[in-house]
């Protein structure tokens, strides 16, 4: 049978790429210079041309006024992480079918962000943008900055997903029981964070959520006043140091 | 009871949503949503969308009041979030959920100090109406120009759709919610800079190809050549005579040619002839080359022209006239085919069209170009230039006609013109054309003849643009058509060659194999041959045999001492060696003394047997074969 076009065929091999419509990036930055500290996270287009890294840098720097030494810490960051990624590009991963649970965890400015769902993972055509926007409309968010933050928070959990499915691909060749990957991505290939499809969506079980689990999933989106805000900021950086 | 059965209302659907039920699946459904019916995965199947359309429509009528939130139904349902989306999303368009419901101001899941985004909801009317949308103004993205030249807006834009407030209820944009359309290309857009560059209608000065201001010196002489102020003050007249210019302070007293004026200055010109002062006199309004310059607008003007007159005042013509005239030629007759839209020009005989063709070549020789032969400047170039050098009236007709056949073949490309007809006017403002009469005069300088009739093309009329740019339209369609044409011939021709590289290719292995064939043959004679041989082999052993028998058996008891024959033969010998040694039988026939000599010639089967059968000599020369015959022959005589 022919499968949609936007889900790769069980037990095919495709080259590593985030699973998502834009092969995207996703970058943090987190910067500390005299005192000074740069937090930033956004996405980036791979095939971007790298001289594009230190126009960002530069640019960036002078719209907020950063000290100069910013700029080849920040030049510096992206092209590491971009390195990185695209050490990953040439190689193969496993596009089975595979739903990962994604969780969000975040604090935009004042906005507390705590969800978890369920993303499919080879559902390439997948859009974590528009995701967000549907969430910031839908929980009526109006701080803007909120919605990029929901989508890299999801990029990111992809990009290690992915980064995962690489390695495991060259496990499973090495150890060369690739030819006996199984229809369905079981929890023990993939390193235990695939949902095990069976059980939820065979013909034995509802795909309606039991009334208890609905908590579970359901998102929480907290507005902070000042002082909370100053605390968590305070907790976060002792956590760090 | 009643009262509750009063409260209960029938949940309401849109009409082109009755194809809904909740036992089936419907075709829309398995249409729009196939991921969940064609088997890819698991995770979708038609039980599983069925449940989650129910549990959704359900979910929404448990208050139908309320606008239902994707992010409400998602948390009680397993599955990939981005299909769940789709699910929902495809439920709303239906009116399935949500439907006839205002914008949500308390939404349901939204902590305390949040507030609904409703952007973009003054421009459409409360309450989804399902495929209709009804907008105030022109759709985003295309603006709605006052007049055909000017760019400003006539109602303000609305804003951009950046983001919908209400679920994406517009149809057409179900899961594109804040998708921007891109601008819609407009007019204005593409054609803008040479609108605007029109607007501008500047007079170039001939030297130093400035712009000239109000204030410029044109040459009395020929009538098209202008200097500004600087230059002239400058004394870069090239190579013409300070005196020869005249300052003209260009107001508005040259531009405009009403009706009256021109037909007084027909009258005039029919009268008077040539005589531009006394032209110029009736037409009190305007100056001599005022006139001069309106007569050759207009199409059928320069038929008043007397040709001596002509030459006199024309610059020296480089470059290859009858080429250009034949092209003009060509324009001429697809003129003729159109009919010449003149309505501000009625007084005109049309009948003059033809005497008006033959005659057309002649103000373009005020233009000195590049010749048209000359390949390397492209064909637009070309284009360009001869509709640069040819009346506007003209080229509009020539564009006309060239559209009207065009839209015979194509039906798009009707399309495409048929917008541009608005901006077609033909009743041109007398001072645009003044103004780009004016500028085409300032073509002097061959030098840059192309490069000033690229320049000038923005600054033409824009009648002339219009058409230029839909020539261009025109041409590429056909260059185009052409292309694709070529590349089916170029298929074809591939097609066929690899046809008779196959054919070929066939031909070759037909040989080889016949071939193999024929070796095949050959084997199966060989081995045929070769039995055949054996064959006779053995029984030529079985004769030798025999002979040897015999002769054994006539003279046998002499022959057992000899060793030589034991070893070789004898008659216990069952199986004779296939190849035992004539020459020792020979030796034993001999020392039988019937057989006297003996020469064999080694390595041939031939035997020269010579035997004295009683005092005969009989001399046999004898192959192997016959030997045995002969042997037998022998033998009888022995016995006998």
């Amino acid at each position: 049978m022919k499968s949609h076009s936007a889900w790769g065929t069980s037990k095919s091999l495709v080259k590593f790429r985030i699973p998502t419509s834009d092969n995207l990036v996703p970058i943090r930055l987190d910067i500390e210079i005299d005192g000074q500290r740069f937090r930033d996270a956004f996405t980036w287009n791979p095939s971007d041309p790298d001289s594009e890294v230190v126009v960002f840098a530069k640019r960036t720097v002078k719209d907020l006024k950063l000290p100069p030494a910013f700029v080849t810490q920040i030049a510096q960051s992206i092209q590491t992480q971009l390195t990185e990624f695209r050490s990953y590009e040439g190689q193969d991963m496993y596009t089975g079918e595979r739903v990962v649970p994604i969780k969000l965890d975040l604090r935009v400015n004042h906005t507390l962000i705590k969800d978890h769902f369920l993303w499919e993972l080879n559902n390439f055509e997948s859009d974590p943008e528009e995701f967000a926007r549907n969430f910031c409309k839908d929980m009526g968010i109006e701080d803007p900055e909120v919605g990029p933050a929901i989508a890299i928070a999801i990029r990111e959990q992809l990009y290690e997903i992915a980064v995962q499915s690489v390695t495991s691909a060259k496990e499973s060749r090495i150890s060369k029981k690739g030819r006996r990957a199984g229809e369905f991505f079981s929890a023990s290939k993939t390193g235990g964070n695939a949902v095990d499809l069976v059980k939820l969506f065979g013909n034995k079980s509802s795909v309606i959520r039991k009334r208890k689990e609905w908590d579970v999933y359901e998102p929480i989106v907290d507005l902070l006043s000042n002082e909370e805000v100053d605390a968590l900021e305070a907790k976060e950086e002792r956590n760090i140091r | 009871m009643e009262k509750i059965f009063q409260d209960l209302e029938p949940y309401s659907v849109p009409s082109y949503s009755n194809w809904f039920s909740w036992s089936n699946i419907h075709e829309v459904e398995r249409f729009s949503l196939r991921e969940f019916f064609d088997g890819s995965s698991i995770t979708r199947s038609p039980r599983i969308y069925k449940e989650y359309r129910d549990f959704i429509i359900s979910k929404y009528r448990e208050d139908p009041s309320r606008k239902l939130t994707f992010t409400e139904v998602r948390k009680s349902l397993v599955g990939d979030i981005s299909i769940l989306h789709k699910v929902f999303t495809f439920l709303e368009k239906w009116g399935l959920i949500n439907f006839d419901v205002k914008s949500d101001k308390e939404a349901d899941n939204c902590n305390g100090n949040c507030k609904p985004i409703s952007m973009g909801g003054e421009e459409e009317e409360e309450g989804w109406k399902g495929r209709v949308k009804v907008e105030e103004g022109a759709p985003y993205g295309v603006r709605v120009v006052a007049a055909p030249n000017s760019m400003k807006p006539v109602a303000s834009l609305p804003p951009p759709p950046s983001v919908r407030a209400d679920g994406g209820r517009g149809v057409g944009e179900v899961g594109e919610n804040g998708f921007k359309w891109p601008p819609l290309a407009s007019y204005s857009d593409v054609f803008g800079y040479s609108v605007q560059q029109e607007k501008k209608n500047v007079l170039v000065c001939g030297s130093c190809k400035e712009k000239c201001d109000s204030v410029h010196y044109e040459y009395t002489k020929e009538g098209s050549f202008i200097l500004c102020e600087k230059c002239f003050k400058s004394g870069n007249y090239e190579n013409k005579l300070a005196d020869d210019f005249k300052l003209i302070n260009s107001g508005n007293q040259s531009d405009v040619w009403t009706e009256a004026e021109t037909l007084l200055l027909l009258e005039s010109v029919l009268k008077h002839g040539d005589d531009w002062d006394l032209v110029a006199q009736d037409v009190q309004t305007k100056s001599k080359l005022d006139c001069i310059s309106k007569l050759m607008e207009l199409p059928f003007g320069d038929l008043m022209f007397g040709s001596a007159n002509r030459k006199s005042k024309f610059l020296d013509v480089t470059g290859d006239v009858s080429n250009f005239k034949q092209a003009q030629l060509d324009f001429n007759e697809s003129q003729e085919s159109a009919k010449v839209e003149d309505p501000s020009h009625g007084l005109k005989d049309e009948g003059q069209q033809n005497g008006y063709a033959d005659s057309q070549g002649q103000p373009l020789k005020r233009v000195r170009t590049e010749p048209t032969s000359n390949t390397s400047s492209s064909l637009m170039n070309q284009v360009a230039r001869i509709s640069t050098a040819v009346g506007p009236h003209v080229t509009a007709s020539a564009a006309e006609a060239a559209v009207t056949a065009l839209c015979y073949e194509n039906q798009c490309s009707r399309e495409i013109f048929d917008d541009d007809d608005n901006f077609i006017d033909l009743k041109a403002s007398a001072e645009n054309i003044e103004q780009k009469r004016a500028a085409q005069g300032n073509l002097l300088d061959g030098d840059e003849g192309p490069k000033q009739s690229e320049t000038q093309g923005p600054s033409f009329h824009k009648d002339t643009i219009q058409i230029n740019l839909r020539m261009r339209a025109a041409t590429a369609t056909a260059l185009g058509a052409a292309a694709a044409h070529a590349k089916c011939l170029a298929d074809q021709e591939e097609r066929e060659m690899e046809h008779l590289m196959a054919t070929m290719i066939e031909a070759q292995l037909k040989k080889l194999k016949r071939k193999m064939k024929y070796f095949d043959d050959l084997e199966l004679i060989m081995e045929k041959e070769n039995a055949h041989i054996e064959e006779l082999e053995e029984s030529l052993v079985a004769d030798r045999l025999n002979v040897l028998q015999s002769i054994f058996d006539a003279g046998i008891s002499r022959w057992r001492d000899h060793a030589s024959v034991k070893s070789q033969t004898g008659p216990t010998a069952q199986v004779a060696p296939r190849y035992f040694s004539f020459k020792a039988f020979l030796h034993a026939a001999m020392h039988s003394g019937s057989v006297h000599g003996l020469i064999s010639i080694p390595n041939t089967h031939s035997t020269f047997l010579g035997v004295k059968i009683n005092s005969q000599i009989i001399i046999a020369i004898t192959t192997r074969n016959h030997f045995f015959t002969k042997m037998a022959a022998i033998e009888r005589v022995f016995q006998g």
